[in-house]
Protein backbone atom coordinates (compact mmCIF):
# COMPACT_ATOMS: atom_id res chain seq x y z
CA UNK A 1 0.00 0.00 0.00
CA UNK A 2 1.36 3.55 -0.73
CA UNK A 3 0.56 5.55 1.69
CA UNK A 4 -1.41 8.93 1.23
CA UNK A 5 0.12 12.95 1.39
CA UNK A 6 -2.68 13.37 3.96
CA UNK A 7 -4.83 15.24 1.23
CA UNK A 8 -5.91 12.10 -0.17
CA UNK A 9 -3.58 11.49 -2.89
CA UNK A 10 -0.54 8.58 -3.20
CA UNK A 11 3.01 9.13 -1.92
CA UNK A 12 4.59 9.43 -5.54
CA UNK A 13 7.43 7.00 -3.47
CA UNK A 14 7.05 3.41 -3.88
CA UNK A 15 7.46 1.61 -0.11
CA UNK A 16 8.70 -1.77 -0.50
CA UNK A 17 8.18 -4.29 2.57
CA UNK A 18 11.31 -5.85 3.70
CA UNK A 19 13.89 -3.72 1.00
CA UNK A 20 17.03 -4.37 2.19
CA UNK A 21 19.33 -1.50 0.39
CA UNK A 22 18.98 2.01 0.92
CA UNK A 23 17.33 2.81 -2.77
CA UNK A 24 18.56 7.08 -3.83
CA UNK A 25 15.72 9.63 -4.29
CA UNK A 26 15.29 12.24 -6.16
CA UNK A 27 15.28 15.35 -3.62
CA UNK A 28 11.96 16.61 -5.33
CA UNK A 29 10.02 14.17 -4.69
CA UNK A 30 11.06 14.42 -0.92
CA UNK A 31 10.75 18.12 -0.99
CA UNK A 32 7.45 18.37 -2.41
CA UNK A 33 5.61 16.32 0.48
CA UNK A 34 6.93 18.37 2.62
CA UNK A 35 6.25 21.49 1.10
CA UNK A 36 3.02 20.38 0.93
CA UNK A 37 2.65 19.02 4.49
CA UNK A 38 4.54 21.94 6.03
CA UNK A 39 5.31 24.92 3.72
CA UNK A 40 8.83 24.10 3.75
CA UNK A 41 10.85 25.34 0.49
CA UNK A 42 12.74 22.80 -1.56
CA UNK A 43 16.10 25.09 -0.89
CA UNK A 44 15.60 24.40 3.01
CA UNK A 45 16.84 20.69 1.67
CA UNK A 46 19.76 21.72 -0.31
CA UNK A 47 22.87 19.62 0.74
CA UNK A 48 21.08 16.79 1.42
CA UNK A 49 20.57 13.54 -0.17
CA UNK A 50 17.62 11.03 -0.14
CA UNK A 51 16.97 7.21 0.04
CA UNK A 52 14.36 4.63 0.63
CA UNK A 53 14.88 1.12 2.51
CA UNK A 54 11.82 -0.50 3.71
CA UNK A 55 9.23 1.70 4.64
CA UNK A 56 11.13 4.80 5.58
CA UNK A 57 12.82 7.63 4.39
CA UNK A 58 16.19 8.71 5.23
CA UNK A 59 18.40 11.74 4.92
CA UNK A 60 22.13 12.26 5.09
CA UNK A 61 24.46 15.02 4.03
CA UNK A 62 25.15 15.37 0.82
CA UNK A 63 28.12 13.34 -0.25
CA UNK A 64 29.02 10.35 -2.62
CA UNK A 65 28.18 7.17 -0.10
CA UNK A 66 31.38 4.47 -0.67
CA UNK A 67 29.81 0.83 -2.09
CA UNK A 68 29.62 -0.63 1.50
CA UNK A 69 26.54 -2.46 3.08
CA UNK A 70 24.66 -0.01 5.47
CA UNK A 71 22.74 -0.45 8.72
CA UNK A 72 21.64 2.97 8.98
CA UNK A 73 22.48 6.16 6.33
CA UNK A 74 22.05 9.60 7.90
CA UNK A 75 18.70 9.28 9.76
CA UNK A 76 15.26 8.31 9.73
CA UNK A 77 13.23 11.57 8.40
CA UNK A 78 9.85 10.00 7.78
CA UNK A 79 7.60 6.89 7.82
CA UNK A 80 5.33 5.55 4.77
CA UNK A 81 3.93 2.72 6.68
CA UNK A 82 1.03 4.40 7.96
CA UNK A 83 -1.38 6.99 6.22
CA UNK A 84 -1.14 9.49 6.59
CA UNK A 85 3.25 9.83 6.18
CA UNK A 86 4.88 10.76 9.59
CA UNK A 87 7.77 12.45 10.09
CA UNK A 88 10.47 11.45 12.63
CA UNK A 89 11.22 14.08 15.45
CA UNK A 90 14.72 14.34 14.80
CA UNK A 91 14.10 15.08 11.23
CA UNK A 92 11.46 18.06 12.39
CA UNK A 93 14.55 19.26 14.58
CA UNK A 94 16.54 20.06 11.63
CA UNK A 95 13.87 20.74 8.76
CA UNK A 96 10.98 22.26 10.80
CA UNK A 97 12.35 25.54 11.64
CA UNK A 98 11.34 26.30 7.76
CA UNK A 99 8.07 25.63 8.47
CA UNK A 100 5.46 28.20 7.46
CA UNK A 101 2.21 25.73 8.01
CA UNK A 102 0.84 23.07 10.25
CA UNK A 103 2.65 24.58 13.23
CA UNK A 104 1.82 25.10 16.91
CA UNK A 105 3.21 27.51 19.25
CA UNK A 106 2.99 25.79 22.99
CA UNK A 107 3.14 27.79 26.31
CA UNK A 108 5.15 26.68 29.07
CA UNK A 109 3.26 24.56 30.88
CA UNK A 110 2.31 23.19 27.80
CA UNK A 111 5.49 22.08 26.42
CA UNK A 112 6.57 20.63 29.50
CA UNK A 113 3.43 18.38 29.11
CA UNK A 114 4.41 17.66 25.81
CA UNK A 115 7.80 16.60 26.06
CA UNK A 116 6.33 14.17 28.84
CA UNK A 117 4.44 12.90 26.30
CA UNK A 118 0.91 14.39 27.10
CA UNK A 119 -1.81 14.85 25.13
CA UNK A 120 -3.18 18.23 25.12
CA UNK A 121 -6.68 20.15 24.58
CA UNK A 122 -6.10 23.25 22.27
CA UNK A 123 -7.61 24.97 19.37
CA UNK A 124 -4.91 25.50 16.45
CA UNK A 125 -4.88 27.09 12.99
CA UNK A 126 -3.99 23.49 11.03
CA UNK A 127 -4.90 20.74 9.11
CA UNK A 128 -5.65 17.45 10.61
CA UNK A 129 -2.58 15.35 10.84
CA UNK A 130 0.96 15.75 12.07
CA UNK A 131 2.35 18.70 12.62
CA UNK A 132 5.55 21.05 14.00
CA UNK A 133 5.41 21.54 17.56
CA UNK A 134 7.38 24.82 18.84
CA UNK A 135 8.11 26.11 22.37
CA UNK A 136 9.81 29.69 22.21
CA UNK A 137 10.86 29.66 18.58
CA UNK A 138 12.28 26.16 19.23
CA UNK A 139 11.17 22.92 17.51
CA UNK A 140 10.13 20.58 20.53
CA UNK A 141 8.96 17.88 18.15
CA UNK A 142 6.13 16.34 16.38
CA UNK A 143 2.80 16.76 17.52
CA UNK A 144 -0.79 14.38 16.21
CA UNK A 145 -3.43 17.01 15.69
CA UNK A 146 -6.88 16.56 15.60
CA UNK A 147 -10.38 18.22 16.63
CA UNK A 148 -8.64 20.20 19.51
CA UNK A 149 -6.47 17.53 20.58
CA UNK A 150 -2.64 17.44 20.32
CA UNK A 151 -1.11 14.05 20.40
CA UNK A 152 2.40 14.20 21.51
CA UNK A 153 4.96 12.27 19.36
CA UNK A 154 7.80 12.83 21.05
CA UNK A 155 9.62 9.30 21.27
CA UNK A 156 9.34 7.38 24.53
CA UNK A 157 12.88 6.98 25.26
CA UNK A 158 13.01 11.68 24.73
CA UNK A 159 10.36 12.27 27.00
CA UNK A 160 11.20 14.12 29.66
CA UNK A 161 9.10 13.82 33.06
CA UNK A 162 9.80 17.01 34.68
CA UNK A 163 11.40 19.56 32.83
CA UNK A 164 13.82 22.20 34.87
CA UNK A 165 12.70 25.59 34.52
CA UNK B 1 36.47 13.88 24.22
CA UNK B 2 40.64 14.30 23.32
CA UNK B 3 40.76 12.01 20.57
CA UNK B 4 38.42 13.70 17.95
CA UNK B 5 39.85 16.44 18.66
CA UNK B 6 43.29 15.07 18.32
CA UNK B 7 41.60 13.70 14.67
CA UNK B 8 40.60 17.23 13.82
CA UNK B 9 38.33 16.25 11.10
CA UNK B 10 37.43 18.65 8.40
CA UNK B 11 33.88 19.54 7.01
CA UNK B 12 33.31 18.12 3.88
CA UNK B 13 36.22 15.10 4.54
CA UNK B 14 35.53 11.26 4.53
CA UNK B 15 36.07 9.82 8.05
CA UNK B 16 36.33 6.69 9.43
CA UNK B 17 35.41 5.61 13.04
CA UNK B 18 35.95 2.15 12.91
CA UNK B 19 34.64 1.21 16.57
CA UNK B 20 32.38 3.73 17.09
CA UNK B 21 29.40 2.04 19.40
CA UNK B 22 27.71 4.08 21.85
CA UNK B 23 28.44 7.39 19.14
CA UNK B 24 29.94 9.98 21.87
CA UNK B 25 33.03 10.75 19.92
CA UNK B 26 31.19 9.92 16.35
CA UNK B 27 28.81 12.75 17.12
CA UNK B 28 31.41 14.60 18.68
CA UNK B 29 33.53 14.13 14.48
CA UNK B 30 29.72 14.81 12.95
CA UNK B 31 29.71 18.04 14.38
CA UNK B 32 33.24 18.95 14.40
CA UNK B 33 32.34 18.54 10.45
CA UNK B 34 29.62 20.59 10.60
CA UNK B 35 27.21 17.85 9.67
CA UNK B 36 29.27 17.93 6.21
CA UNK B 37 30.75 15.57 4.54
CA UNK B 38 30.84 11.96 5.66
CA UNK B 39 31.59 9.71 8.66
CA UNK B 40 31.39 6.07 8.40
CA UNK B 41 30.50 4.90 11.96
CA UNK B 42 31.30 0.57 12.05
CA UNK B 43 30.19 -1.38 14.91
CA UNK B 44 30.46 -5.13 14.59
CA UNK B 45 27.91 -5.71 17.24
CA UNK B 46 24.54 -5.53 16.33
CA UNK B 47 23.01 -5.22 20.11
CA UNK B 48 25.17 -1.93 19.96
CA UNK B 49 24.05 -0.20 17.24
CA UNK B 50 20.91 0.34 18.48
CA UNK B 51 22.54 2.47 20.97
CA UNK B 52 24.79 4.49 18.42
CA UNK B 53 21.81 5.24 16.16
CA UNK B 54 19.35 6.60 18.94
CA UNK B 55 22.86 9.18 19.65
CA UNK B 56 23.31 9.98 16.10
CA UNK B 57 19.15 10.85 15.78
CA UNK B 58 19.29 12.45 18.84
CA UNK B 59 22.14 14.84 18.03
CA UNK B 60 20.82 15.74 14.96
CA UNK B 61 23.79 13.88 13.18
CA UNK B 62 22.74 13.42 9.47
CA UNK B 63 26.57 13.13 8.16
CA UNK B 64 26.82 9.50 9.94
CA UNK B 65 26.17 6.11 8.07
CA UNK B 66 26.78 3.23 9.95
CA UNK B 67 28.22 -0.11 8.48
CA UNK B 68 28.87 -3.48 10.91
CA UNK B 69 32.13 -5.09 9.85
CA UNK B 70 34.78 -6.50 11.67
CA UNK B 71 36.53 -3.72 11.81
CA UNK B 72 39.85 -6.24 10.83
CA UNK B 73 38.57 -6.83 7.21
CA UNK B 74 36.89 -3.59 6.75
CA UNK B 75 36.31 -3.24 2.93
CA UNK B 76 39.16 -1.88 1.16
CA UNK B 77 38.93 2.07 0.38
CA UNK B 78 40.68 5.21 1.36
CA UNK B 79 39.77 7.64 4.18
CA UNK B 80 40.70 11.36 4.98
CA UNK B 81 41.10 10.63 8.58
CA UNK B 82 40.29 7.30 10.67
CA UNK B 83 40.33 7.05 14.91
CA UNK B 84 40.44 3.93 16.35
CA UNK B 85 39.62 3.70 19.41
CA UNK B 86 39.73 0.04 20.79
CA UNK B 87 37.85 -2.12 22.76
CA UNK B 88 40.97 -2.13 26.33
CA UNK B 89 41.04 -2.95 29.47
CA UNK B 90 39.79 0.10 30.68
CA UNK B 91 42.26 0.82 33.22
CA UNK B 92 41.91 4.49 32.98
CA UNK B 93 37.77 4.34 34.38
CA UNK B 94 38.74 2.92 37.33
CA UNK B 95 37.81 5.72 39.57
CA UNK B 96 34.15 5.02 38.09
CA UNK B 97 34.68 1.11 38.33
CA UNK B 98 37.08 0.03 41.24
CA UNK B 99 36.12 -3.19 39.74
CA UNK B 100 38.63 -2.51 36.67
CA UNK B 101 41.63 -3.46 38.65
CA UNK B 102 40.15 -7.20 39.79
CA UNK B 103 39.99 -7.87 36.50
CA UNK B 104 43.13 -6.51 34.60
CA UNK B 105 46.24 -7.91 34.42
CA UNK B 106 49.36 -7.98 31.99
CA UNK B 107 47.71 -11.52 30.60
CA UNK B 108 44.33 -9.74 29.77
CA UNK B 109 46.53 -7.35 28.04
CA UNK B 110 48.63 -9.38 26.37
CA UNK B 111 45.27 -11.28 25.11
CA UNK B 112 43.51 -7.78 23.63
CA UNK B 113 46.82 -6.83 21.85
CA UNK B 114 46.12 -8.65 18.58
CA UNK B 115 42.76 -7.18 18.19
CA UNK B 116 43.62 -3.71 18.80
CA UNK B 117 46.96 -4.32 16.48
CA UNK B 118 44.78 -5.55 13.87
CA UNK B 119 41.95 -2.59 14.10
CA UNK B 120 45.02 -0.11 13.86
CA UNK B 121 46.53 -1.74 10.83
CA UNK B 122 43.64 -2.20 8.97
CA UNK B 123 43.14 1.46 9.44
CA UNK B 124 46.35 2.56 8.26
CA UNK B 125 45.49 0.23 5.06
CA UNK B 126 42.00 2.15 4.73
CA UNK B 127 43.86 5.83 4.97
CA UNK B 128 44.93 7.97 2.18
CA UNK B 129 48.45 8.82 2.15
CA UNK B 130 49.00 11.68 3.84
CA UNK B 131 46.21 11.41 6.12
CA UNK B 132 46.25 11.08 9.98
CA UNK B 133 44.98 7.85 12.03
CA UNK B 134 44.12 8.57 15.81
CA UNK B 135 44.95 5.61 17.53
CA UNK B 136 43.19 5.45 21.68
CA UNK B 137 42.43 3.82 24.50
CA UNK B 138 40.97 3.94 28.05
CA UNK B 139 44.03 2.18 29.86
CA UNK B 140 47.32 2.56 30.87
CA UNK B 141 48.74 -0.75 30.06
CA UNK B 142 51.85 0.00 27.43
CA UNK B 143 51.24 -3.40 25.67
CA UNK B 144 47.55 -2.09 24.50
CA UNK B 145 48.77 1.19 24.13
CA UNK B 146 53.05 2.00 22.70
CA UNK B 147 53.35 -1.79 22.28
CA UNK B 148 50.56 -1.51 19.36
CA UNK B 149 51.14 1.99 18.44
CA UNK B 150 54.98 0.19 17.17
CA UNK B 151 53.51 -2.08 14.99
CA UNK B 152 52.40 0.65 11.97
CA UNK B 153 55.60 2.65 12.62
CA UNK B 154 56.92 1.51 9.13
CA UNK B 155 54.02 2.74 7.10
CA UNK B 156 53.33 6.05 9.62
CA UNK B 157 55.19 8.72 11.61
CA UNK B 158 53.55 9.41 14.86
CA UNK B 159 52.99 13.68 15.52
CA UNK B 160 53.38 15.67 18.61
CA UNK B 161 49.60 15.68 20.17
CA UNK B 162 49.54 19.47 22.21
CA UNK B 163 46.03 20.31 23.34
CA UNK B 164 46.00 23.74 25.20
CA UNK B 165 45.11 23.42 28.91
CA UNK B 166 45.56 19.73 28.63
CA UNK B 167 48.47 18.39 30.76
CA UNK B 168 50.11 14.92 29.47
CA UNK B 169 53.03 13.31 29.79
CA UNK B 170 54.74 11.62 27.12
CA UNK B 171 54.93 7.63 25.74
CA UNK B 172 56.75 5.28 26.91
CA UNK B 173 60.49 4.68 25.19
CA UNK B 174 60.78 1.57 27.20
CA UNK B 175 58.94 -1.13 29.42
CA UNK B 176 59.95 -3.89 31.80
CA UNK B 177 63.70 -3.30 30.67
CA UNK B 178 62.68 -3.23 26.58
CA UNK B 179 63.62 -0.59 24.87
CA UNK B 180 60.31 0.82 22.55
CA UNK B 181 60.80 3.19 19.56
CA UNK B 182 61.92 6.44 20.42
CA UNK B 183 59.77 8.09 18.14
CA UNK B 184 56.60 7.07 20.64
CA UNK B 185 57.57 9.89 23.31
CA UNK B 186 55.23 11.47 20.77
CA UNK B 187 52.36 9.92 22.16
CA UNK B 188 50.10 11.46 25.08
CA UNK B 189 49.07 9.68 27.95
CA UNK B 190 46.31 11.62 30.22
CA UNK B 191 46.60 10.60 34.05
CA UNK B 192 43.82 11.27 36.75
CA UNK B 193 45.92 13.44 38.56
CA UNK B 194 46.62 15.49 35.72
CA UNK B 195 43.43 17.15 34.44
CA UNK B 196 41.01 15.74 37.05
CA UNK B 197 39.65 13.14 33.97
CA UNK B 198 39.72 9.20 33.84
CA UNK B 199 43.00 7.93 32.13
CA UNK B 200 43.55 7.17 28.84
CA UNK B 201 46.45 7.39 26.07
CA UNK B 202 46.49 9.00 22.34
CA UNK B 203 48.48 8.36 19.19
CA UNK B 204 48.40 10.65 16.11
CA UNK B 205 49.78 9.11 13.19
CA UNK B 206 50.19 10.36 9.72
CA UNK B 207 50.70 7.30 6.82
CA UNK B 208 53.40 7.71 4.61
Amino acid sequence: MSPSCGNGEEVPIPSKRGEKGFRPLDKSQVASLWTERFGISEEAFQGYRFFAKAQSIWVCSDFPLPALRYESVGMRMMSLKDWPWKPTTSALQIFGRHAKKNVVHLSEAEARAFMAGSSLCLEADCQLGYVVVFYRGEVLGCGLYSRGKLVSQIPKDRRVESCQG
Amino acid sequence: MVPPLVLDPQPGELVLDLCASPGSKTTQISQQMRNRGLVVANEPSLSRISALRANCERLGAVNVAITRYDGRRFPSMLFDRALVDVPCSGEGRARIDPGIWKRSSKRRSLDLQPLQAGLLSRAVDLTRPGGIIVYSTCTYAPEENEMVAEKVLDRSRLERISLPGLRSSPGLQDWEGRDLDGELERCARYYPHQNDTGGFFVAKLRKW
